[in-house]
C-alpha cells in the first residue's frame, strides 16, 4: 500500500487570504476616514455637472453588470446625487442585460433622496439589446429607439421627454461602465454625433480610457473606490467610497509587501539553485 | 433586517468560504448565480427584444418589413440540422457585413486617426519650452511600435529602440495590474461593507 500525504489543513494561500481579510476588517471596525487629495480628472467630472444649468437633461447609462456592483455603486450614486442636487433631469439607460434592474434601483433609490418624481425629473428607459445598433438610433431618434420606457409607459407620457428627440437635445451622456462599453459611446455618440462623453468606469477600466483622455475624445473620467471617495468630497456627502479609503489604502500596502517578499524569496531561490550547481 | 439582506449575506459567505477550499455551500452559491444570472438574461431578453422588437411591432402594429429579420433570425436555428445549416450562413453574412460596415469608419476614426493626432502634438509648449508630456509620449508610441516590428532582427539603434519599447510596455502593465488590484479590493470592500453594516450591524 502506498503512502499518501494528504492536504494540509492551511496553506499559503490561506495564510494571505486571512490576513487580508483581518487587515481589511479591522481597519473598517476603526472607521477612521482619512483625509484625501481631489485629483484633476474627478475635479474636471464635476465641475462639469456643476456647470449644467437646471433642468438640463443627461443620459446616464448603467454598462456594467451586477456582479460589480460593490465597487459601482458609490461612483454611481456621487454622479446620481450630485446631479439631482442640481435640479438635472436624468435618462436612465442600459447596455447591458444584467445591469438593467440594478441601474433602476440606484435611479429611483437616489431620486427618492431628494424628492425627485418619475416623469417630470428622471425616467428609466432601460436596456436595448444591440448597443451599438441603440447608441447610433438615439442619434437619430430616442423616442423610436424607446417607444417605451422600462415601466412599459409610452415614452412621450414622461413630461420630461416630450422635446427630447436625439442626443441634441441632451447635455451629454454619463456612461457608468464595468467594461469596454464606454468606447461603444465614445465610437459612435462622440465621434458621429458629438455628444458630450463623460465615464464613470471601475479602476480596472481607467487604462484602457486614458488614451480617449489624451486625445480629448472622452471629455472626463473618474473612477474606482478612490474617485467615489473623491467625488463624496467635493459634494460635501460622506459614502462607502470615504469610508473604504483606509481598508484600501492599508489592502495596497499590504499588497506592496507581499510583491516584496515573493521578489526576495524568487532571488533567494535562484541564488540557492545557481550555489547548488 | 429583510430577507434579501439576509439571503444576500449567507450567500455572499458562501462565495467567500471557496478561499478556504471547495465545499457543498459554494457549489450551491455559484450554481445559483448561474441559475439566477441567465433566467434574469432570458427573462430580459425576452421581453425587451423578442416581444418589444419584434413580436408587438410586428403583429399589433402591422410592421410588415420587420418579417426580414425575423426570416433571418429563424435561419441561424438552421444550424441545429445537417440539412438546413448552410441557411444560416445567410444572416451571417448579412451580420457581419452590416457590423464591419457599421464598425470600421467608427474604429478607424476614433482608435486609429484621432489617436495619432493626439501623439504628434507640439514638441514645444507656448513659453518655447520643451513639452515633456507630449515627448514621453511621442517616445512611447515609436518605441513600442519599433518593438513589434519583426521584418528586422531587434539589432543595433532597432535593437535599442525595442528594448526602450519593452519599458513602456512594462509600466503599462504594472500601472494596469496597479488599477486591477485596486478594482478587486474596491469590490471586496464594497462587499465586507455590506456584511458589516447591513448583514452583521456591526458599523453604521
Amino acid at each position: 500500500m502506498s503512502a499518501t500525504r494528504s492536504q494540509p489543513v492551511f496553506e499559503t494561500r490561506h495564510l494571505i487570504f486571512l490576513s487580508l481579510f483581518l487587515i481589511i476588517l479591522v481597519t473598517m471596525l476603526i472607521g477612521y476616514n482619512p483625509e484625501i487629495k481631489v485629483t484633476s480628472e474627478t475635479q474636471k467630472v464635476y465641475d462639469y455637472i456643476d456647470s449644467l444649468p437646471s433642468g438640463s437633461v443627461l443620459i446616464v447609462s448603467f454598462d456594467h453588470e451586477a456582479s460589480s456592483l460593490p465597487e459601482i455603486k458609490p461612483i454611481a450614486l456621487t454622479v446620481l446625487r450630485h446631479a439631482f442636487s442640481k435640479d438635472i433631469k436624468l435618462i436612465g439607460t442600459a447596455l447591458l442585460a444584467e445591469g438593467t434592474g440594478v441601474g433602476y434601483r440606484l435611479i429611483t433609490e437616489t431620486a427618492k433622496e431628494y424628492n425627485k418624481e418619475y416623469g417630470q425629473d428622471f425616467v428609466y428607459l432601460g436596456f436595448k439589446p444591440q448597443y451599438i445598433a441603440a447608441i447610433l438610433s438615439m442619434g437619430e431618434s430616442i423616442p423610436d429607439t424607446y417607444p417605451e420606457d422600462y415601466l412599459d409607459k409610452p415614452y412621450f407620457s414622461n413630461e420630461m421627454l416630450k422635446d427630447i428627440i436625439n442626443y441634441d437635445d441632451v447635455a451629454g451622456v454619463i456612461s457608468i461602465a464595468d467594461g469596454s462599453l464606454t468606447t461603444h459611446w465614445i465610437e459612435y455618440g462622440a465621434s458621429r454625433y458629438n455628444v458630450n462623453i463623460t465615464a464613470a468606469v471601475t479602476a480596472a477600466m481607467m487604462t484602457t480610457y486614458d488614451p480617449y483622455i489624451a486625445s480629448n475624445q472622452l471629455y472626463a473620467m473618474f473612477g474606482g473606490l478612490r474617485g467615489a471617495a473623491e467625488y463624496e468630497k467635493l459634494i460635501d456627502r460622506g459614502g462607502a467610497g470615504k469610508r473604504g479609503m483606509l481598508a484600501q489604502s492599508v489592502s495596497h500596502i499590504y499588497v506592496i509587501i507581499l510583491i516584496i517578499i515573493g521578489n526576495i524569496m524568487y532571488f533567494v531561490q535562484r541564488k540557492r539553485r545557481r550555489g547548488s550547481k | 433586517m429583510d430577507w434579501s439582506t439576509i439571503i444576500a449575506g449567507l450567500l455572499t459567505l458562501a462565495i467567500l468560504s471557496f478561499l478556504y477550499r471547495d465545499n457543498p455551500a459554494y457549489k450551491m452559491a455559484e450554481s445559483l448565480l448561474i441559475g439566477v444570472s441567465i433566467g434574469y438574461f432570458l427573462v430580459i431578453i425576452w421581453t425587451k427584444t423578442i416581444m418589444d422588437l419584434l413580436v408587438d411591432p410586428l403583429f399589433y402594429d402591422a410592421k410588415w418589413p420587420l418579417v426580414i429579420p425575423m426570416a433571418l433570425g429563424i435561419m441561424m436555428f438552421g444550424r441545429f440540422h445537417k440539412k438546413t445549416s448552410s441557411l444560416s450562413r445567410i444572416p451571417i453574412a448579412v451580420l457581419i457585413g452590416s457590423g464591419a460596415g457599421v464598425a470600421i469608419p467608427a474604429m478607424l476614426e476614433a482608435r486609429i486617426l484621432k489617436q495619432v493626432s493626439a501623439t504628434v502634438g507640439p514638441l514645444l509648449t507656448d513659453t518655447g519650452m520643451p513639452d515633456i508630456s507630449v515627448i514621453v509620449v511621442l517616445i512611447g508610441v515609436l518605441t513600442t511600435l519599433s518593438y513589434f516590428y519583426f521584418s528586422h532582427e531587434h539589432k543595433g539603434a532597432l535593437g535599442v529602440s525595442a528594448k526602450v519599447g519593452t519599458y513602456f510596455l512594462m509600466a503599462f502593465f504594472g500601472t494596469t495590474f496597479g488599477y486591477t488590484v485596486m478594482s478587486r479590493m474596491s469590490t471586496f470592500i464594497g462587499r465586507m461593507e455590506f456584511l458589516l453594516s447591513d448583514f452583521l450591524k456591526l458599523t453604521q
